[in-house]
């Protein structure tokens, strides 16, 4: 038999990395969900999970503390990358640069950093909420800034002066043209904000020194003792996250969201 | 010039040929792999912080890891290569995870309940005849163990659930590190009195607010809302001790079954407790704490034995965990009167381990000279204290302790007599010691006397059903919760911002969601596209 090189012999690796990586570990997750200590099939994590105060609570909170530091990252990202894309400045690369460096360097290093200047000022310990929320929007600002910049930039500059043409003023021309054309990436920015401030435990760990439990630090410590519940909790989490990201529209495969999607 | 460099290659692929040669043999099928899971950071790993004591130092100046000079040893000793497979774990419950997914090991290093937990169900292999033969020169631990631990290990039955099970600790396990618990504070800020009239209470005290911490992990916290729960039975209890109406020994367990109780009630009163200790605390911490009281962040660090020996260590060389000067106090460690929570990690065997090459292991670490080298990188304490007869290195460990703490009478500020006959069953075990050391700071942090340890408990595993609901009722005490009415009205408005989304995302498309068109060209032209 002769093998035919064809472009599908190509897919293969990538095919065996989501079989492996993506499929199966679904389907793991899947079934510890749905299974009890004794591997039998049931419902009991599902049941308990909404007939328990405590951790329909977590959710909210992770949820409300999520929508606070996404609406937070999106106030003041918007106004930057905006400036940035329409700025006529030569190095406005380096303006860019200076929001986004921050991401090369350690995590764990800048959290503790943040540690150190919210005990400075007196707000460690005090105020758990907002050191929390106040860590994840230093945390996940870039994420923000890059999908809006990169969509305001690929805005033809003659939308502009059409715009103007036509008579608009500054206003009009913001709520007609740049505000409809920059929603793909204000959708993907959301995306990439939401669900790791839904999870992200480190910073509500340090910053809100372990008094604020966020959705993430449930799943991890359910899987150091009831690895069942710990599943089901991860299987919620991931509607959630399917769910807004379907609402956002982060799965329409049209032109503009393309680049917008990092 | 070049003839000599090619004698030199020469030169230096026949010296290679010798490595190349062993590197080949390790490949055969005569050299022995031990698999050993333990502790991150907890054996000598050689290099900057180990001790210096008189072993050979690598070809580069550094000291060695304990685990070649492991290999060493025992290809000197039994004659066959051995390879160590050496990995680490965070937690207890990381280590049990990686058991269920079916890693294989010969040695684990896990703490009490979980050695408990793992004989409970059946993981363990016990330790052979021969491990247990004083007279066996290589068999270190049976012949330099602590004669406290060797009775504690004797003494305890490892299965509690099973009543017909009389086995011990000591069949399934060797003792590692030990230590107790109690709070480091920052003498400037807390007075000891007072301190020490509070015991536990301190972490509810309204004076401490927001200056106290207990640990990140609910065993811990567990221990501390059960001293404050069942204060009144264990003062009442510690009084008939004192009166001679309760022998040590009778004292000590019904201190533990106190100290060990999980049933409903108490598991709902201790809920209480614990929300007290929840908004009266700083933080749930599990290194962070170290360094916020050398900082001076907090004043009272529920801790254990060891971590308060470093961070005493490090206030009293006026440096953070980072190495910069602090102007900080020195701290003090203290052991509440009422009651301690005692721990240890040991080495265990699961079933089909090489229980040859894994006692070789535990005996290895076992020998005095090793003990001290891992005492001092770690900075626990070990529970080998060395046999009083043994010419070569039965006086080691305690030397080691004398060195760190001994006074002469005569210099020193205020020395008191500190006896720690029990744990090295030695008469020599009696010295002069400060007596801010023995009664403040990392002596008594180290080795505790024997009146505190006989006031200190261990705690069991809980067994499945307490485990669970244990759980539960951390995970109630740590998060936020909502009125049932709160959570009600958030699901509906996020219900109502989906149906917003929706409808604005397909309500042209629906016709009962159909939003009518502000002018129609718009509409009309938007069908044409289609």
């Amino acid at each position: 038999m002769r093998l035919h090189f064809s472009r599908k012999i190509l897919g293969i690796p990538y095919a065996v990395f989501l079989v492996f990586f993506v499929i199966i570990p679904m389907l793991v997750i899947l079934f510890y969900a749905f299974t009890d200590k004794e591997m039998h099939l049931s419902f009991t994590n599902f049941i308990q999970f909404f007939s328990d105060p405590t951790k329909l609570s977590t959710i909210v909170y992770s949820l409300v503390i999520a929508f606070i530091t996404t609406a937070v990252c999106l106030a003041i990202a918007y106004p930057v990358a905006y400036i940035l894309a329409r700025s006529k400045m030569k190095k406005k690369f380096v303006i860019l640069l200076l929001f986004v460096t921050p991401m090369w360097i350690n995590f764990v290093l800048r959290i503790n950093a943040i540690r150190e200047l919210l005990s400075w000022v007196g707000l460690l310990g005090e105020a758990n909420y907002f050191n929390t929320i106040f860590g994840m929007v230093y945390d996940f600002l870039p994420f923000m800034i890059l999908p809006l910049y990169t969509t305001m930039l690929k805005i033809d500059e003659s939308l502009y002066e059409a715009s103007s043409d036509l008579g608009a003023g500054g206003f009009t021309t913001f709520t007609r043209v740049t505000l409809p054309l920059s929603m793909p990436g204000v959708a993907s920015g959301i995306t990439m904000v939401f669900l790791p401030s839904m999870t992200n435990y480190v910073v509500s760990d340090m910053l809100g020194n372990s008094k604020v439990t966020i959705i993430g630090k449930f799943i991890y410590e359910y899987f150091g003792t009831n690895w069942h519940m710990g599943s089901m909790v991860a299987l919620i989490l991931l509607i959630v996250v399917f769910l807004s990201t379907w609402l956002t529209g982060g799965f329409r495969e049209d032109e503009t969201v393309r680049g917008a999607n990092l | 010039m070049k003839k000599r460099r090619i004698g030199a290659l020469t030169l230096a692929s026949l010296a290679l040929m010798p490595t190349l040669l062993s590197a080949a043999g390790c490949a055969g099928d005569d050299t022995i792999v031990l698999r050993v899971f333990n502790w991150e950071e907890y054996i000598d790993l050689g290099g900057e912080g180990s001790y210096e004591y008189d072993y050979e130092v690598n070809e580069d100046g550094s000291a060695p890891a304990m685990i070649e000079d492991f290999e060493a040893w025992y290809e000197e000793t039994y004659g066959t290569p051995i390879r160590v497979e050496y990995s680490t774990f965070g937690t207890n419950e990381d280590m049990y995870n990686q058991l269920q997914l079916g890693d294989e090991y010969d040695l684990l290093c896990p703490s009490e309940y979980m050695i408990m937990k793992l004989a409970a169900e059946d993981y363990l292999q016990p330790y052979t005849d021969e491990f247990f033969d004083p007279s066996v020169e290589e068999n270190y631990y049976v012949r330099h163990v602590s004669p406290y631990i060797r009775n504690m290990f004797e003494s305890n039955r490892i299965n509690r659930a099973d009543e017909s099970d009389t086995s011990t600790w000591a069949d399934y396990a060797a003792g590692y590190m030990w230590g107790v618990t109690g709070f480091i504070y920052n003498p400037e800020y807390v007075d000891e009195e007072e301190l020490s009239a509070l015991g536990w209470n301190a972490m509810l005290a309204p004076q401490y607010n927001n200056r106290v911490t207990t640990k990140d992990n609910v065993r811990d916290s567990y221990f501390v809302a059960l001293a404050i729960l069942y204060q009144d039975e264990i003062a009442a209890l510690a009084q008939q001790h004192t009166a001679g109406e309760l022998a040590d020994e009778e004292y000590n367990a019904q201190l533990a079954a106190i100290l060990n109780r999980t049933d409903d009630e108490t598991i709902a009163r201790v809920e209480e407790v614990m929300n007290e200790m929840d908004a009266n605390i700083y933080s749930y911490e599990t290194d962070t704490g170290k360094a916020d009281i050398v900082s001076g962040r907090i004043w009272l660090n529920f801790a254990w034995s060891g971590d308060a020996v470093y961070a005493m260590d490090l206030a009293e060389a006026g440096e953070d965990e980072e190495g910069n000067e602090t102007e900080q106090a020195l701290l003090n460690f203290f052991i509440p009167e009422e009651c301690a929570n005692l721990w240890f990690d040991g080495w265990v065997m699961p079933k089909g381990a090489n229980t040859q090459a894994a006692q070789a292991f535990v005996n290895f670490l076992s020998r005095p000279d090793n003990a001290v080298r891992n005492m001092y990188y770690i900075g626990y304490s070990g529970v080998i204290s060395g046999d009083p007869d043994d010419e070569e290195y039965g006086s080691l460990v305690l030397d080691y302790v004398k060195d760190c703490y001994e006074v002469d009478e005569a210099e020193a500020e205020d020395p008191m007599e500190y006896d720690l006959r029990y744990f090295f069953g030695s008469e020599d075990a009696v010295f002069m010691a400060e007596r801010e050391q023995a009664e403040q700071r990392q002596l008594q942090a180290h080795y505790p006397t024997e009146d505190v340890t006989l006031r200190c408990a261990v705690m069991d595993y809980y067994g499945e059903e307490a485990n669970e609901a244990i759980n539960e009722l951390w995970s109630r005490v740590k998060s936020e919760s909502l009125d049932t009415w709160a959570i009600v009205v958030i699901c509906v408005g996020i219900v109502l911002v989906v149906a917003a989304v929706l409808m604005l995302k397909f309500g042209n498309k629906i016709d009962f969601f159909r939003i009518p068109p502000k002018k129609g060209y718009k509409r009309i032209q938007q069908r044409n596209l289609d």
